[in-house]
Parts: structure tokens; C-alpha cells; sequence
């Protein structure tokens, strides 16, 4: 009752409104026994949109498939998705937080966060949070047009036409540089992110199993997904 | 020594008076009642909430006067009475729905949601050196495929309504409502028995003036009316848009 600011004016900005950090929660992801997921995560923006694409596959320290269907893109915000890349715990408490935040941000406005604001606020949770090591891509359409963030686990946010996170990175940048068009289609960026996703499946004890294709346009999300990244090519 | 004690009772939130009341609580029903009412409709397809902006002068811009609030996907929320009052419930209620989501990955019950509220405004009426809320807030939503509607009131009380209005000249349209409610009707019904209701106590509706939002139970999105939308309502009523 002494509170007289609700602690908005001073609250931490690193920190998400509705449950802050535990002090003392920050954890390290050495241990073998937490599932992660390997994962090849892409993200390709072109002018009509966002497209995401991620493998299924969920592992015990890439020596173990512990899970064969792991949807591994969520929705986060009307017209934006976030890619879960590291351990799985860590990356499903960051995805929820940051839905929470964004709904109470929008509804306390009126509109949707923009993309960059968006990604300013993941960057902000990464950095402060116990999350363990996640390195997601974020990918997201607003006024500005389309965008595709990666953010890494200290919290740095950077923007690309197209990026890729997890372990399977190198094998699906070789697939994507000198094939990127940012006058593509949606549907020629879902195959160029189908064969990113499944070169890296070929390739990385940590990714395969499938394909998971979310694409992103000012109307909303569409999330499908694939046993094998084929049937997209 | 009588009259010390009476206004004791008075100023003291937390002290009953010998007759087992809370004059505080009272008065801020009476801030309620001096609020321009807002009305809320629950019918077979969804919830309306309706309200009148009361506007003091031409130059002010109407749309800064919000009495209907977004507060979830599925839910909203109509006040009457303070403004400045509700929107620190109005904020209560949209963080505890994300609450709800962020511990369950569920959206929050209509019922839930009210009662986070009226428990915060309970507090207010048993803290030393609180003021209670001086507003009454009507919460519509969809919960389990069911509209449901609620009122709070300034002592922390829910209530369950079928058809209800808060604020300013409010017995007269509950008792209007309590003659035209049907449960049955639709969602565009359900509008338009609002409006008429709104209209029992305030001259002159207009589009302009008048807030409309409905949650409609099969898609469960809160959703405001255009002024376009309303007009075309306010046309089937019997308050009608052209004044005769």
C-alpha cells in the first residue's frame, strides 16, 4: 500500500513486469540430462513476409534423441514468432514470458508492439534472465515491413535479411549464402528454408527429424509441419 | 460527543458505524452513481458492454474518454464512476490475465478475473489510511465457450448478471432491462437492447458519443464497434438517431 508508483517508474526494464527474476535462479545448461534442443533454426525475411523454419528434433547433449516432434517456433505476438534454440526449459519459460509481456503491452495500448521493440524486450529478458543458453531467432512483420532478429544469449539483438541459430548453423548459412533474394517469394523462401533446414538434418547429430515452416505476414501466423523437409522442395 | 463519534465513522475506512456500516464504502457508491452510466448485455452469442461518453466541452478529443477497456483477448471491461480509479483496476486485471496465461498457458476465467478484482478492491476497504475505489466496473467475457458478465462494485462485492448498468441513472435502466431482457436474443440484439437501455437515461445518443464493444462467444475476441457500426444500431432502436 506504500507503493504509490505500482513500482512501474522504477521497476527493472531488464526484468519482465508480471514475474521478475529469481535471485539466484541463473543456472548453467552443462548438464546432460537437460533436454536441448540441437536444433537448425532459419529465419528468411522477404518483402511479403517472414519465413521461419525449424528442424523437430530434441536431444540429451546431441548424443540422444529424446523427443522426434518438437514444434520448435511459437507464435509470440500477433504477427511474430520466436524459435526455441538451447534447452528446451529455458526456452519455453522465455517464450512465455515474452508472450505475457507483449499481450499486456498491447493491451494496455492498443496496438501491437513493433518488431524492434519486440526484440529490444527479448534481448532485454535474455540478458537479465535465468534462461539458461538460448539463442532463438526472432521473425516478425509490422508497418516497418518484415524483420528477422537473432538474439543471443547475453542479450544481444541483431537484425538480418536472414539468419540462423543452433547447432546446425554453419551447414544451413552454406546453403542460404548466394541463394538469399529479398525479392522472393513466400513461397521460394520456404524452399530455400526447407533446404537449409534439411542440410543441416543431413549433416548435425542435433538436428533432424523434420521440418516445422512458420510464415509470417501482416495478417497473422501460419505454423506447419513437415516429417520430412521434402515435401516442401 | 454524539456528533465526534458520527464523523469518526465517517472519515474512518476501516471502522464500522454502530449500525454496521461503512460510510466510506457508501460515498464511493454515490461517486459511482455521479459517473455516466454504462450497461452491460449477456446474451446466447456473446457479451456487449456499452457506455456514453459524457463530454464537457466540443474541443475535447472523445476518443481520450475510454470507459471501455481491452483486458484480454476475451475479455473486457466497462466502467462508470472514476475514471482515473478504474484504470488501476483495469491494469490489475490485464496483468493478473497474463499472470493466468503465464502459469497455466490458460486464458483466465471471466469469474477468476473478476474476483482478482474485486479481492484488490476488498483490500481497500480494510487498510488503514485506503480510500476504496470509487468505481464500479462490469467485466464481459467468454469463458469455456460461455459468455458470462459480471459487475464489481466500490466494496469489493461480484455479481453475476444476465443484463445489467452501473452509474449514473442506473435503477431506471436495470428496470428498464428487467422488462426487455430476453436470453435468447443475438449478439446484434443484444447491442441494440443495450442502446435502448443507455437511452432511458441520457438524450441524444450518437454514434460519437456512445462506446460499444461486444466478445462474441464463437470467436471469443473482445472487439470495439465502429462509430458506423453503432450508428446503424442506434437506427433499430427505439431512441432512434433522428430525434422527433
Amino acid at each position: 500500500m506504500t507503493d504509490l508508483t505500482g513500482g512501474r517508474a522504477t521497476r527493472d526494464p531488464y526484468e519482465p513486469e508480471l514475474v521478475p527474476f529469481q535471485e539466484g535462479g541463473s543456472r548453467t545448461a552443462q548438464d546432460e540430462s537437460v533436454a536441448e534442443t540441437g536444433t537448425t533454426t532459419v529465419g528468411l525475411a522477404t518483402r511479403d513476409g517472414v519465413v521461419v523454419g525449424t528442424d523437430r528434433r530434441a536431444s540429451l547433449a546431441g548424443r540422444f534423441v529424446s523427443n522426434k516432434n518438437v514444434v520448435k517456433v511459437e507464435q509470440v505476438h500477433p504477427t511474430a514468432v520466436l524459435t526455441l534454440v538451447g534447452s528446451v526449459g529455458g526456452a519455453q519459460s522465455f517464450v512465455r514470458s515474452l508472450r505475457a509481456e507483449a499481450s499486456l503491452t498491447e493491451k494496455r495500448r492498443g496496438d501491437p508492439l513493433s518488431i524492434d521493440a519486440l526484440a529490444t524486450l527479448s534481448g532485454n529478458f535474455a540478458r537479465g534472465g535465468p534462461f539458461f543458453a538460448i539463442n532463438p531467432i526472432l521473425g516478425g512483420v509490422d508497418e516497418a515491413g518484415s524483420h528477422v532478429y537473432s538474439i543471443d544469449p547475453a542479450g544481444g539483438v541483431m537484425a538480418d535479411d536472414y539468419t540462423v541459430t543452433g547447432s546446425g548453423m554453419q551447414l544451413a548459412h552454406g546453403t542460404l549464402e548466394g541463394e538469399y533474394d529479398p525479392d522472393s517469394s513466400l513461397e521460394e523462401a520456404e524452399t530455400l528454408t526447407a533446404r537449409a533446414v534439411r542440410a543441416a538434418s543431413e549433416r548435425d547429430t542435433g538436428s533432424g527429424n523434420g521440418l516445422v515452416l512458420a510464415t509470417v505476414t501482416g495478417d497473422g501466423v501460419d505454423i506447419e509441419e513437415y516429417d520430412d523437409a521434402t515435401a516442401v522442395l | 460527543m454524539q456528533d465526534n463519534q458520527q464523523q469518526a465513522y465517517d472519515r474512518g475506512i476501516t471502522i464500522f458505524s454502530p449500525d454496521g456500516r461503512l460510510y466510506q464504502v457508501e460515498y464511493a457508491r454515490e461517486a459511482v452513481e455521479r459517473g455516466s452510466a454504462s450497461v452491460g448485455v449477456r446474451t446466447a452469442e456473446g457479451v456487449v458492454l456499452a457506455a456514453n461518453r459524457q463530454t464537457r466541452s466540443p474541443l475535447i478529443e472523445r476518443e481520450s474518454i475510454e470507459k471501455i477497456h481491452a483486458v484480454d483477448d476475451h475479455v473486457g471491461v466497462a466502467s462508470a464512476g472514476h475514471v482515473a480509479d478504474a484504470r488501476k483496476l483495469i491494469d490489475v486485471a490485464r496483468q493478473q490475465a497474463q499472470v493466468e496465461q503465464l502459469r497455466y498457458d490458460k486464458p483466465v476465467g471471466v469469474e477468476t478475473l473478476t474476483k482478482e478484482i474485486t479481492d484488490h478492491v476488498q483490500q481497500y476497504t480494510q487498510t488503514g489510511g485506503a480510500r476504496p475505489f470509487g468505481v464500479a466496473l462490469l467485466v464481459g467475457g467468454i469463458e469455456d465457450g460461455q459468455p458470462r458478465l459480471f459487475e464489481t462494485d466500490p466494496s469489493g462485492t461480484p455479481y453475476e448478471w444476465q443484463a445489467v448498468a452501473v452509474g449514473g441513472g442506473s435503477d431506471e435502466i436495470r428496470s428498464y432491462l428487467e422488462a426487455e431482457y430476453r436470453p435468447e436474443t443475438d449478439l446484434g440484439g443484444g447491442v441494440t437492447l443495450a442502446l435502448d437501455a443507455l437511452g432511458q437515461v441520457e438524450d441524444g445518443l450518437d454514434a460519437e458519443s456512445v462506446e460499444v464493444a461486444t466478445v462474441d462467444a464463437e470467436s471469443e475476441q473482445f472487439c470495439p464497434l465502429p462509430p458506423e457500426e453503432v450508428a446503424t444500431h442506434l437506427e433499430e432502436t427505439d431512441i432512434g438517431g433522428d430525434e422527433t
